[in-house]
């Protein structure tokens, strides 16, 4: 893949401003962020389709487009009512013709801290409260329920989607120009914050894969061979399998797809032995309970 | 047995399926959907009681950070099935979907499981410059999980509260097959790191990977700060940068010439 190898772009003129239509249409295709939501790469595909409108107006050079699309198919994982600011953000980095290294470790900086304020401020915060308010309304026999709900849910997460998007465009605009004044230290910059959230994604998300192994122990407490792990290094298993497919994709030349075919048989393989932790019942019967 | 009720299921169905992630993300709670079931079977009082039940109930078990709760697309269709047409008390009703909303998260296990292998179409229509691809690879998607879905909820309305029985034993047979995938999709975004990581991370960088490690376990496991985690590693992260940002600013300058001292 050659256009993978690419560090920056070959057409570095920056693009004209995105007008208000395309925005505004990337805007309504940001709903679809996580239509092709999956294991790997969670909303990537989604992304990448949503902001396609302009992609295609900035990168009129078709290898550069290609670039531009495939460095967007990079891992992402971010809270679908507040993507636009990351949208907004990566677009204004794109029309800028920035260094490719820099627009990588800014999406994804930017998209995994918004994960967490966006579920907690919409699905902690605003749902309960609706619920609340409307659910009774509801039970009480009364159209007005649902009617009220889906009218303050969706309209805060639509309001949310455009405004988030005009604004961390310009405001990406006006941080691209500054930086460009010392692009190669901002790059640097850049790739560190990013390398940083990526170690912190790893521990973050990777808690799941977890030993599933409790052997009874008398009338004593059972013994969890997780808990073991854990002395050693919290998320060790986490780690471990993250720098086993860097080094598969990155020195063996494995393909994705290779890796992902690798975890289907670690994980159906563990678990038809009871190793991996997730309270089903093993297909081989073990002298252990799994939890 | 009605052909127009059927079709109308599967229909809002699979609508709702591609929904609970995308579109809307607003029309699939139960709020909204029962009293849309309900209207299709009939009787829309009973959907807004167990749409309203059935979202008080949910409140606090949402689908928050890739963990997937039983699925509350497939509860809301069933538990209207049940309350409708098998005239189940509701409570009754919320209780015997359960089996069905659980079959819905293996549905949905399974599709963001085969959704992984279907990047690398995704890739190549990237690498190729290929709009039209990356669309297919979306409508691909949306269609696996609808279909699915439907053919869940049509397998309730036509085999009823009979169906339970048989998806309980499928599910205990298969628990450690759904219980192994679900495994294999907790480890599969760790082929995503990696392929970030191929190109993001030079070997003057490492410190700093394995810092943010440190960082976010930290802030993880304090209660206080473990909703927040990401933020706050976002915030010491930002810092670093600006350092790194100030040194590298430095050493060019050095590299061009020596600092100047401003005469």
């Amino acid at each position: 893949m050659e256009s993978n190898a690419m560090t920056s772009y070959k057409d570095t003129t920056p693009a004209a401003r995105l007008d208000k239509q395309t925005l505004n249409k990337m805007v309504w295709r940001s709903c679809q962020l996580q239509a092709a939501f999956n294991y790997e790469r969670m909303q990537s595909a989604g992304w990448l389709w949503a902001i396609l409108p302009g992609l295609e107006k900035i990168h009129t050079n078709k290898d550069d487009l290609a670039a531009s699309m495939t460095h967007n198919m990079d891992f992402l994982n971010t809270h679908p009512f507040f993507v636009t600011f990351v949208m907004g953000i990566v677009l204004s980095m794109e029309q800028q013709k920035t260094d490719i290294q820099t627009i990588r470790s800014v999406r994804i900086s930017t998209a995994a801290p918004l994960g967490g304020i966006g579920d907690a401020l919409f699905w902690y915060t605003l749902i309960p409260i609706t619920a609340g308010l409307t659910a009774n309304m509801a039970i009480d026999g009364s159209i007005m329920g649902p009617i009220l709900y889906f009218v303050i849910a969706f309209g805060v997460e639509m309001v949310l989607r455009y405004a988030l998007m005009y604004w961390s465009y310009n405001l990406g605009l006006t941080a691209v120009k500054m930086m460009t004044a010392n692009a190669k230290a901002f790059t640097h910059a850049a790739s560190v914050l990013g390398v940083f959230v990526v170690g912190a994604l790893i521990s973050n998300y990777g808690g799941g894969t977890k030993l599933g192994i409790s052997i009874a122990n008398g009338e004593g407490d059972p013994i969890v061979i997780q808990n073991y792990l854990n002395m050693i290094l919290p998320c060790l298993i986490a780690f471990a399998f993250t720098m086993m497919c860097y080094v598969l994709i990155k020195k063996k030349n494995w393909t994705p797809v290779k890796c992902i075919a690798l975890f289907l048989v670690i994980g159906i393989v563990g678990a038809a032995f009871g190793i991996w932790a997730g309270g089903y019942t093993p297909l081989v019967p073990v002298p252990w309970t799994v939890i | 047995m009605n052909i127009v009720e059927i079709v109308l299921l599967a229909i809002v169905t699979f609508f709702f399926a591609i929904d609970q992630f995308s579109l809307t993300e607003i029309v699939y709670r139960p709020i909204i959907a029962c009293p849309i079931i309900g209207a299709i079977l009939g009787d829309v009082n009973t959907g807004l009681v167990v749409g309203g039940t059935y979202e008080l109930m949910m409140v606090g078990n949402m689908p928050v950070g890739g963990a997937q709760p039983p699925n509350a697309v497939l509860g809301s269709v069933v538990a209207m099935i049940f309350a409708v047409k098998a005239k189940m008390d509701i409570n009754a009703a919320l209780g015997a979907c359960m089996i069905f909303a659980t079959f819905g998260q293996y549905v949905v296990t399974l599709t963001f499981t085969i959704m992984s292998g279907l990047m690398a179409k995704a890739d190549k229509a990237a690498n190729e410059a290929n709009p039209k691809g990356i669309t297919a690879v979306l409508n691909t998607s949306m269609a696996i999980l609808g279909t699915l879905f439907a053919v869940i909820a049509i397998l309730a309305y036509v085999g009823g509260t009979a169906a339970s029985g048989a998806l309980q034993s499928l599910s205990e047979n298969a628990s450690w097959f759904m219980g192994g995938l679900s495994a294999a999709g907790g480890m599969m975004r760790f082929v995503g790191f990696a392929v970030l990581l191929k190109i993001m991370l030079s070997n003057d960088l490492w410190g700093w990977l394995l810092a943010g490690f440190a960082t976010a376990l930290l802030f993880g496991n304090v209660e206080a700060t473990a909703s927040a985690c990401l933020i706050l590693v976002a915030f010491i992260g930002v810092a670093i940068a600006l350092l790194d940002f100030k040194i590298t600013s430095i050493e060019t300058k050095a590299a061009q010439g020596g600092v100047s001292d401003g005469i």
